[in-house]
């Protein structure tokens, strides 16, 4: 990443964290004007609104303009290699221009093209190992994955982008699940990656965008490794799935399943410890989905009741939990235990409100039951029942 | 940590921009001595609701023969009033402003309880056959219910989920993707789209005009517009004959939402109106093209050279749009 490019990075930190106090109330408006005349940033940051808007227009004019060029030129086999690298090319300079041009730097623009850049690298890539090399589909596969973890690594070298890194590590897990002892590598390297990663989130010396893809690549290595050991992944050979075409599954041994089911119960433990040490919400976030997979597990193995109850006495034990965590929150004598607060402090509680219609939204309300259903005779249970979640089958 | 903040904050301490008490703080909470976990619990509730609702959903559907109809209404029906009743108690008074949650369970029992209220009338519908014919207009009553509750309760979740399910009422589904404005009573199903899309639209309005309940007006105005831009551009996408009038018609509201966007300063609204209107542009350039033999790639370049114009009108706009 360009020197300059860490430094406006520097400097955003600094404005994000100081719009959270003046949200807060914690400093006025000069005070928060003075923040920002210390720290100068002269990249023009758009609302996450304008970056979306703008990406999605760059990809469209990409996308159009390769295909423009692809029935215009109606190239052959090579030619269409040929013509993807230099999509590549010019993506990869163009996204590069712009990351350095304070004016351009944080629009979505440089983002949507460098992310479209290696896509046609990778693609042109691919062809060019199927159709000119005529390599096997398995080796191609390989090669393809290796390549694009490289090349993802890369762009998340170069541009910052933390969506990089967790393509790069995506990348790098398919590939060693192909390999032999594809399960061993994938815990064994997933652990490695988590730990290696973990040393550099509070790292100094790295830009703001390098040290949140160091945070995701602790997660995609916690993700691997616990996709290792759970102990359904191993019955089931998920992973070994993964593998060639010709490879073979070996069954499981009894030592090997009951090392599992103890791995996958404590794995989640684990990291939600990790994490309360750490005082890291990103890693209890991983701890608590982990935990709530090992918990399916469980289920999956160990009927202890039918499923309305487990569905009900989790759903009702999760409401108790998080109330209970936050009355002893509140009622803590300085407002926090361990460092953790139920407050929202600096964060931005009205966004997060405005997020969270959204979700609900989409999971409560009810498909839309059609004009032409209102005009039909009424037959029990055959029409579509139920607004905000209620289903219409009882 | 965040490092660039900790040094940040040491240096505007010794620039006495911050105060020593204002920099303590600060710097706890940068170096993650101090770590919020509101947004966990809030997510933690969420799904806690979303589980319970299902467990309730499948213990109905599994055993309704078994515990028998009266027992289960009356049991979803208690649940529901239990959860309103404590919504009641807890709730702050009524007022036409902004009105804060009194504790963070506050909206998850309230929505919990209307969701349980929406199972146990959709039971009461399909087992006792109230509304007869017109079971549809149950999604109505529950759908008015919520939104007295959004405005009761002031709450933004809930009055979206009154929106949808009028939505649902009328036919329409707020997630295009299901493909509803394009079923076969598509033109119908349009016509309802374009009405609740513009009273939706309507009610945004007068949220700000009348000063009741303002800050509901983006939660209307949102779903208004994706409604209207929905119906307007599946009317454009469609292989029927009149898909240029409805080109002409998304087009003119499109500029139009545009323009009061822009002047109102609100970008989300702009980027639903340049979208939409991008896609029914992209359509016509198209369209010369459908039906020969062979592909041209003059819509693909000139659909691409449209992009660049809508590039350059979004950079334009962010720099002289006042954003709210």
């Amino acid at each position: 990443m360009r020197q300059n490019s860490a430094a406006w990075e520097r400097a955003a930190e600094v404005h994000e964290a100081a719009q959270g106090w003046l949200r807060a109330g914690a400093i006025d408006e000069p005070t928060e004007h003075a923040i920002r005349e210390a720290f100068p940033d002269p990249c023009i940051t758009p609302s996450a609104v304008w970056r979306v808007l703008t990406a999605c227009v760059v990809a469209a004019v990409i996308a159009f303009t390769f295909e423009a060029f692809s029935i215009a030129f109606r190239p052959s086999e090579i030619g269409h290699q040929v013509l993807l690298f230099l999509f590549a090319g010019a993506s990869l300079a163009s996204a590069d221009l712009l990351e350095a041009s304070p004016r351009f730097a944080r629009r979505g623009a440089a983002g949507a093209a460098s992310f479209l850049g290696v896509g046609f690298l990778l693609a042109g890539f691919g062809l060019f190992l199927v159709d000119t090399l005529h390599m096997r589909p398995d080796d191609a596969i390989d090669a393809i994955l290796i390549a694009s973890f490289l090349a993802w690594a890369a762009a998340c070298r170069r541009w910052g982008s933390p969506l990089f890194a967790a393509l790069s590590a995506v990348a790098l897990f398919l590939f060693l699940g192909r390999l032999p002892y594809g399960r061993v590598l994938w815990a064994l390297v997933g652990a490695a990656l988590a730990g290696v990663a973990a040393r550099r989130l509070d790292e100094a010396s790295w830009a703001p965008s390098h040290r949140r893809a160091a945070a995701v690549l602790v997660v995609a290595g916690v993700v691997a490794a616990y996709a290792a050991v759970n102990v359904y992944s191993l019955e089931a050979h998920l992973l070994e799935d993964l593998g060639r075409i010709a490879a073979r599954r070996i069954v499981a041994s009894r030592g090997l399943i009951v090392l599992a089911a103890l791995a996958t119960a404590v794995v989640p433990l684990a990291v939600l410890a990790s994490g309360a040490r750490s005082r890291r919400t990103f890693l209890l976030d991983s701890g608590i989905v982990l935990l709530a997979l090992s918990l399916v597990t469980l289920r999956h193995y160990v009927h202890i009741a039918p499923l309305w109850a487990m569905l009900t006495l989790s759903g009702a034990a999760l409401v108790v939990l998080a109330l209970a965590v936050e009355r002893a929150l509140r009622r803590a004598r300085e407002g926090d235990i361990a460092g953790f607060t139920a407050d929202p402090l600096f964060s931005d509680e009205r966004r997060q409100h405005a997020l969270q219609i959204v979700p609900v939204v989409a999971a409560f309300t009810s498909a839309a039951p059609g004009p032409a259903a209102e005009e039909k005779d009424f037959a029990g249970g055959g029409g579509k029942f139920g607004g905000g979640g209620a289903g219409e089958k009882f | 940590m965040n490092p660039d903040v900790v040094s940040a904050i040491a240096r505007l301490r010794a620039e006495n921009i911050l105060s020593s008490g204002q920099a303590a703080l600060f710097d706890r909470v940068a170096r993650r001595q101090l770590v919020s976990v509101r947004l966990e619990i809030r997510v933690l509730l969420y799904v806690g609701v979303l589980l319970l609702t299902s467990g309730v959903g499948l213990l109905v559907t599994e055993h309704h023969r078994e515990i028998g109809p009266w027992a289960i209404a009356g049991g979803i029906g208690l649940a529901a009033a239990a959860c309103l009743v404590w919504v009641i108690r807890k709730a702050a008074p009524f007022s036409w402003g902004e009105v804060q949650s009194p504790n963070v369970a506050f909206d998850y029992v309230l929505l919990l309880g209307l969701l349980l209220f929406a199972s146990d009338l959709a039971y009461v519908e399909v087992q006792f056959t109230v509304l007869g014919p017109n079971w549809a207009h149950h999604l109505l009553v529950v759908g008015a219910v919520y939104l007295v509750a959004a405005y009761v309760w002031d709450s933004r979740t809930v009055l979206g989920l009154a929106l949808t399910t009028l939505a649902a009422w009328r036919g329409v589904s707020i997630s295009l993707i299901s493909g509803s404005l394009w079923a076969a009573d598509a033109g119908r199903l349009r016509g309802s789209a374009l009405t609740l899309g513009t009273l939706y639209v309507a009610a945004a309005a007068l949220s700000v005009l009348l000063r009741r309940k303002v800050h509901f007006e983006e939660v209307f105005a949102n779903t208004g517009l994706l409604v209207l831009f929905g119906a307007l551009v599946s009317g454009v996408l469609d292989d029927g004959s009149t898909w240029g009038w409805w080109l002409a018609a998304l087009l003119a509201v499109a500029g139009l939402v545009m323009w009061l966007s822009f002047h109102l300063g609100r970008s989300l609204y702009f980027a639903q109106a340049v979208v939409a209107g991008y896609i029914g542009l992209v359509r016509l350039f198209f369209e010369p093209f459908l039906y020969g033999r062979d592909g041209s790639s003059l819509p693909f370049l000139l659909a691409a050279l449209l992009g660049l114009g809508v590039l350059a009108l979004i950079f334009a706009a962010h720099r002289r749009m006042k954003e709210r």
